[in-house]
């Protein structure tokens, strides 16, 4: 029986300790917080200056032009501000685009083959450095005026011969979006919220466990713990409760900050069309949000704390609980799969399927089903978990910090051979 | 009544480089209250892991022990409440301040949440703590430190106190000052065992004294007792003599 109001005095006394440590406080609390907003926010910053840079340059042009029809063309490009055709053209504009001094040489001559007999005709040669930005931009620009300079010139011939536009613009596409702003808002958090909560769950669990096990053997204090007048029970349930409750504070924080900061985050790569986009976690997410959260929590916690138990000193910890870590991540990669959703097969998957509920709940398409045996399957590692870490924890030289082994080799060792024997 | 009963206290360790090590082997000893009694051995006797036993730190792999009726292996924490444990190898939690040191040792071994206030106060008066208690114990100095761990030792009022070389490291003034603690323990009424491998302590404090040597107590007698048994006048005669240097 653990003797809860013994849990509650280790409990406190953790977590006094660790809120004034700066690095769990940075880790744990001020990161999830802070790093992802600011993250993005460089981010987008930084995309809109490039952008502005790109669009804010002339790209330098170099065009032979053969034809009636291409001289036309010419004086569309003259008319662009932001196209500026070379005079004189470089003795070899070939050599002089691959070493970037010009952007973009376009031949403008009349059709070739069939399209010769047809009057007007024009074949347009494009050619780009793609190893060179500016260039890419230039082909960009080029082909949108070639695109116009072409719809221009099939209207004037059509109303040559006399042919109303809707018939020979025969062919339309109209594209209509039924979702409502706040229903492409949750897609789009679902999409980025839980590859960000896994990350910042596993950081916030990191130091904390670390700090709690060879951290306190290497400040000398782990023996001091040990004759406390408690069971060792409830000193390593209060340990784990200290790390769980980080984790779920990194994770919340982080879904909290990010749910809170992204829609002003995201604004100016917003177009007039995404005017309505509704980028805020909604309330009857947070519930589930919190779930997920500690339920990844409780998960990483364990495991965390179990593989840092066998560590003296706190680098010692951080290395044995690093391959962890990266594993604890390895199923967000799966995250950015089109379509991945909550399904009953992946509904077993530990940290896949809390993080699909989370994606569920963001987005309003959480089945009930799945949902609950995520919770189950998840529980059930839970338990898995802690129970692996109390048959660890029996052993003396483990709990001493005298053992001189891994995890791994411990199990092979004395619970697998063990019992074997 | 004995407020501790040591019988037979075996401890091996298992190492994978040098076998079977019997560090402590049948061991017998009792302690009573207003005594302090001293485990007296040189570097690595065993002195240290019959005490961490003592403390429940380490279970005894044969034997048997009491600390004030409760059994070392079936009442662990109730024996741990009954007990000060103060070793070099116990520190404190540095992100505490003193006082909330001496209010956590006081109340999670046992102490009733409504004395702990004036017993943390009483405690901070009696150790002349009064101008740092609200400082977190990382920024003392080490004589500080050393008052803070001895306060936090007797912070639930234990009647068994177990002191494993608790001069070791300390300055000549500071070791004194230890002593003196001890010795004010024992006038009031606690049972205390006191390792060291320092002769002239355990001669200037111990009522009786275990000579330990290789996990096994050689001799166990006030100092009369050992006089008489080895012939040699002087504790460190004495222990050669026992040891056969």
């Amino acid at each position: 029986m653990l003797p809860l109001a013994e849990v509650r005095l280790l409990y406190l006394r953790e977590m006094r300790a660790a809120l004034r440590e700066k690095n769990i406080v940075i880790n744990s609390i001020v990161i999830p917080i802070l790093l992802y907003p600011f993250m993005m926010w460089a981010m987008v910053t930084g995309f809109t200056l490039v952008q502005g840079q790109t669009e804010g340059f002339v790209s330098r042009l170099v065009v032979t032009a053969e034809g009636e029809t291409a001289q036309a063309v010419v004086r569309e490009l003259r008319r662009q501000p932001r196209l500026a055709i070379l005079t004189p053209a470089p003795a070899d504009p070939l050599e002089a685009l691959r070493a970037g001094e010009v952007d973009a040489l376009l031949e403008l001559a009349p059709g070739r083959g069939e399209a010769a007999a047809v009057p007007g005709s024009l074949s347009a040669t494009l050619h780009v450095n793609g190893s060179r930005e500016r260039s890419r931009a230039a082909q960009e620009r080029l082909r949108q005026l070639l695109h116009r300079c072409k719809a221009k010139v099939l209207e004037e011939r059509a109303r040559e011969l006399g042919v109303e536009e809707p018939r020979w613009l025969n062919f339309t596409l109209l594209q209509r979006n039924l979702a409502s702003g706040r229903e492409m808002g949750a897609f789009l958090l679902g999409l980025m919220l839980p590859l960000f909560f896994i990350i910042m769950v596993a950081v916030g669990c990191f130091y904390p466990a670390v700090d709690a096990t060879a951290g306190e053997r290497e400040r000398g204090s782990w023996e001091t713990t040990l004759s406390l007048g408690t069971s060792r029970l409830a000193v390593m349930a209060a340990k784990y409760l200290v790390v769980t409750t980080f984790g779920f504070l990194a994770g919340g924080l982080n879904l909290a900050a990010m749910g809170v900061s992204l829609g002003a985050i995201l604004k100016p790569l917003l177009g007039p069309e995404d005017a309505d986009l509704a980028l805020t976690l909604s309330l009857s997410a947070a519930p589930v949000a919190a779930a997920a959260a500690l339920l990844l929590a409780a998960f990483v916690a364990a495991g965390m704390l179990l593989l840092a138990s066998f560590a003296r000193t706190f680098k010692e910890g951080q290395a044995m609980i690093t391959p962890f870590y990266m594993l604890t991540l390895l199923p967000a990669v799966f995250l950015s799969v089109p379509g991945l959703e909550l399904t009953y097969p992946l509904a077993l998957v530990p940290v896949v399927n809390v993080a699909l509920l989370l994606r569920g709940a963001i987005g309003g398409t959480l089945g009930w089903g799945p949902a609950l045996v995520a919770t189950l399957a998840s529980l059930a590692t839970v338990w898995g978990a802690i129970r692996l870490a109390t048959l660890v924890l029996r052993f003396e030289d483990v709990v001493l910090g005298s053992y001189g082994g891994s995890l791994g080799r411990l199990v092979r060792q004395r619970l697998l051979l063990g019992r074997l024997a | 009544m004995n407020a501790v009963e040591v019988r037979g206290l075996t401890k091996v360790f298992h190492d994978e480089a040098r076998g079977e090590i019997r560090a402590v082997d049948g061991v017998d000893f009792h302690c009573r209250p207003g005594e302090i009694f001293g485990l007296l051995g040189a570097n690595g006797a065993g002195k240290t892991t019959t005490l961490r036993m003592l403390a429940t730190i380490l279970t005894p792999t044969a034997g048997e022990a009491t600390v004030m009726g409760h059994d070392l292996l079936r009442q662990p924490e109730a024996v741990r409440r009954c007990l000060g444990f103060y070793s070099a190898s116990t520190a404190l939690y540095p992100r505490l301040t003193a006082r909330e040191t001496l209010a956590f040792f006081a109340r999670i071994n046992g102490l009733d949440s409504q004395l702990v206030k004036a017993r943390v106060e009483e405690l901070v008066a009696r150790f002349g703590l009064a101008d740092y208690a609200d400082a977190r114990v990382e920024k003392l100095s080490q004589g500080m430190k050393q008052k803070v761990s001895i306060a936090r030792t007797v912070a639930h009022d234990p009647p068994v106190l177990v002191f494993d070389e608790p001069t070791v490291g300390l300055d000549v003034l500071n070791a004194l000052e230890m002593q003196r603690t001890i010795a004010e323990f024992r006038a009031e009424g606690k049972a205390i065992i006191f390792s060291t491998h320092i002769m002239s302590e355990a001669e200037r404090l111990c009522d009786r004294i275990a000579v330990i040597h290789r996990g096994r107590i050689l001799a166990c007698d006030n100092l009369a007792g050992l006089r008489q048994l080895t012939g040699q006048h002087y504790l460190e005669d004495i222990f050669v003599a026992l040891v056969g240097g």
